[in-house]
């Protein structure tokens, strides 16, 4: 990866807030925070820091109460289709893999595709480079509760990259992963995402997946700790 | 995968609702088809009887729009309408549903002016014709005789009288095929109604055209009072029965549909709830509002469309059965078309759309956020 491109903003948040409840509950209140192209940023914090609610924020699954966000050159309060936005520069992991049980892992990872214009080969295809990618190459008709944690997260992985996203946000992605399992399915994730360019964002509780972050935030209280980077 | 397979896939799912709904759907459909198969045919029946007969108009008092319209005396209203312009033929006819079996349900009798051009259109399949007016003799239609269990040369009792079977005929209508026929002097006897008839049939000659027709409907309307001349079509059409069965099928499709597209609504309300989830993560993966909305439309059009094949079948399985079974038969005819099938299809679509539509809004309304964070 090259300096320049790191040295290039793809995510820029100034004085975000995400309030519920008439403002009782501040579960942003005034995060600012830049990400650069490629990174690799993890954020960690303490139950109801607001961490998911951040992630949700830059993946325009929630509208944030007040503040600025940027998306390369576009301000967040321009995007007039945020789910057009989504697919075209966002892909989701979450803790529990949120697979449908009755689709094969091929047909998961070609789910976010549908209604798209391409044509089903061309999208069979990648889903099936993807999960080969992945190590799921025997996998690829197995149903969801035929595969173990590390699988279903495999798969999901393959079906956040299927539309081709600038940007993965990943919401405690291990988290229901052994450790032997985490520890592969972070190095095969941080392999595509390095090798793609992409950046991630991961939200994580473990100490030894944020240490192989470009950067570590830390949350509290709906705000980022200063002084903490990796 | 795509949106149909993916909608399939949402519905097998679900074996037993979806079954449900299906079963609730094609129910509905079943009595819409049945119904309205068999008001179209008694329809049709009646109006194959009239046109087969060869008559052009039909003369009956104005009141009568019971199944066979009220007797009167025949005698000077015929003698008026013989002396109208390119009639070549005015006959009488009586019509009563009677019973001639204790062990069979009433059947109709019909007594039909000796020699007048009204028998030319039946085949005599067995014996022979009322040899006289005046003869004690019957010919009977080939399902009445099975229903019956008459043949040539058995006797038949009507309203106390003894009758013989002089022979068995067919006709192209199912309603003369299962009634007994016999000369109009023995049916007014055997009714006690000398002289009446409840309709007069009017035959034009070769070259009468629409206008005479026209005309002599106008000149009955002002020589004869409380009398019209009107086409077999009207007549029929202005026939209680008719007319009730319509009805019926009418109210059964409006109730029938209204029904189907509540059990949609209802079926996919349930779905969208449980799958509150779900519908946040395609949202999160970048699924268009558009998409989710097609999905549960899809899913509601799928099992309305099943719902209306398994209906079809269902629907022309019973007005097969009634048909046949013994109080109904002879007297219904049903009838199916390449196009009803299409018009039923069609209200199946419909029905699937309008309970898929609130449903569809709704999931594709929700947000994203929330919907993950659903437990
Ligand atoms: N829709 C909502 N309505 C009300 N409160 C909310 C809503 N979403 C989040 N919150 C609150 O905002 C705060 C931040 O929640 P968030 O889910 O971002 O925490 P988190 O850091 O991801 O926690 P965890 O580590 O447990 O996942 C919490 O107090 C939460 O209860
Ligand atoms: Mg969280």
């Amino acid at each position: 990866m090259s300096a320049l491109s790191l040295s290039t903003p793809i995510l820029r948040i100034k004085a975000l807030n995400l309030h519920f409840d008439e403002g009782r509950i501040k579960a942003l209140n005034g995060v600012d925070l830049d990400v650069r192209e490629g990174e690799f940023v993890s954020i960690a914090g303490p139950s109801g820091s607001g961490k998911s609610s951040l992630l949700n924020v830059i993946g325009t699954l929630d509208a944030p109460t007040s503040g600025e966000l940027v998306f390369r050159d576009q301000p967040y309060s321009k995007i007039g289709d945020a789910s057009l936005f989504r697919r075209e520069n966002i892909g989701f992991i979450f803790q529990a893999f949120y697979l449908i049980p009755t689709l094969s892992a091929l047909d998961n990872v070609i789910v976010p595709t549908i209604g798209c214009d391409g044509t089903a080969d061309e999208y069979k295809a990648h889903a099936e480079a993807l999960l080969t990618q992945l190590g799921l190459r025997d996998r690829l008709h197995h149903f969801p509760g035929k595969l173990s944690g590390g699988e279903r997260q495999r798969v999901a992985i393959a079906r956040s990259l299927i539309n081709r996203p600038r940007m993965i946000l990943a919401d405690e992605p291990t988290g229901s992963l052994d450790s032997a399992n985490a520890a592969q399915v972070l190095d095969i994730l941080t392999g595509i995402v390095k090798e793609q360019g992409l950046t991630l964002i991961m939200v994580t509780h473990d100490a030894t997946v944020s240490a192989r972050s470009d950067r570590i935030i830390r949350m509290r209280d709906g705000k980022i700790e200063q002084g903490a980077s990796a | 995968m795509n949106l149909f397979r993916f909608a399939l896939d949402n519905l097998y799912r679900r074996p037993a609702r979806t079954g449900l709904t299906v079963s609730a759907i094609a129910l509905g459909i079943a009595a819409v088809v049945a119904l309205t198969s068999i008001a179209w045919g008694f329809e049709a029946s009646w109006q194959k009887a009239n046109d087969a007969r060869g008559t052009d108009l039909i003369v009956t008092k104005m009141t009568s729009e019971n199944t066979m319209p009220s007797p009167f005396k025949a005698e000077k209203v015929q003698q008026t309408l013989a002396g109208l312009p390119h009639v070549k033929e005015v006959v009488g006819l009586l019509s009563e549903m009677l019973t001639v079996s204790n062990d069979a349900p009433p059947v109709f009798v019909f007594g039909w002016v000796y020699g007048s051009y009204l028998w030319e259109h039946l085949k005599l399949v067995d014996g022979r014709w009322p040899a006289s007016r005046e003869e004690p003799v019957v010919v009977i239609g080939a399902l009445a005789a099975e229903m019956l269990h008459k043949k040539t040369g058995d006797q038949v009792e009507i309203e106390g009288r003894v009758f013989q079977v002089a022979g068995i005929f067919e006709s192209s209508a199912v309603v003369e095929n299962g009634a007994l026929l016999m000369t109009l002097d023995m049916a007014q006897q055997v009714t006690d109604k000398p002289g009446k008839v409840n309709v007069l049939n009017i035959k034009m000659d070769a070259d009468a055209t629409e206008a005479d027709l026209r005309s002599i409907k106008e000149q009955v309307k002002q020589t004869l009072p409380g009398f019209v001349a009107i086409t077999s079509g009207e007549l029929v059409s202005k026939n209680a029965v008719v007319r009730i069965s319509k009805a019926m099928s009418n109210a059964t499709i409006l109730i029938a549909g209204l029904v189907g597209a509540l059990v949609v609504f209802n079926t996919m309300l349930m779905s969208i709830n449980e799958r509150t989830r779900e519908i946040g993560i395609l949202l999160a993966l970048g699924w268009q509002r558009g998409t989710i909305i097609k999905l549960i439309v899809s899913e509601a059009v799928i099992l309305s469309v099943a719902g209306g094949v398994v209906g079809i079948v269902m629907g022309v399985g019973i007005a097969w059965g009634l048909e046949h079974i013994e109080l109904m038969r002879g007297k219904i005819d049903a009838i199916f078309s390449m196009p009803f099938f299409f018009a039923v299809m069609g209200l199946s679509v419909l029905l699937g759309i309008c309970g898929g539509f609130y449903p569809a809004f709704k999931a594709a309304r929700s947000l994203p956020s929330a919907a993950l964070r659903y437990e």
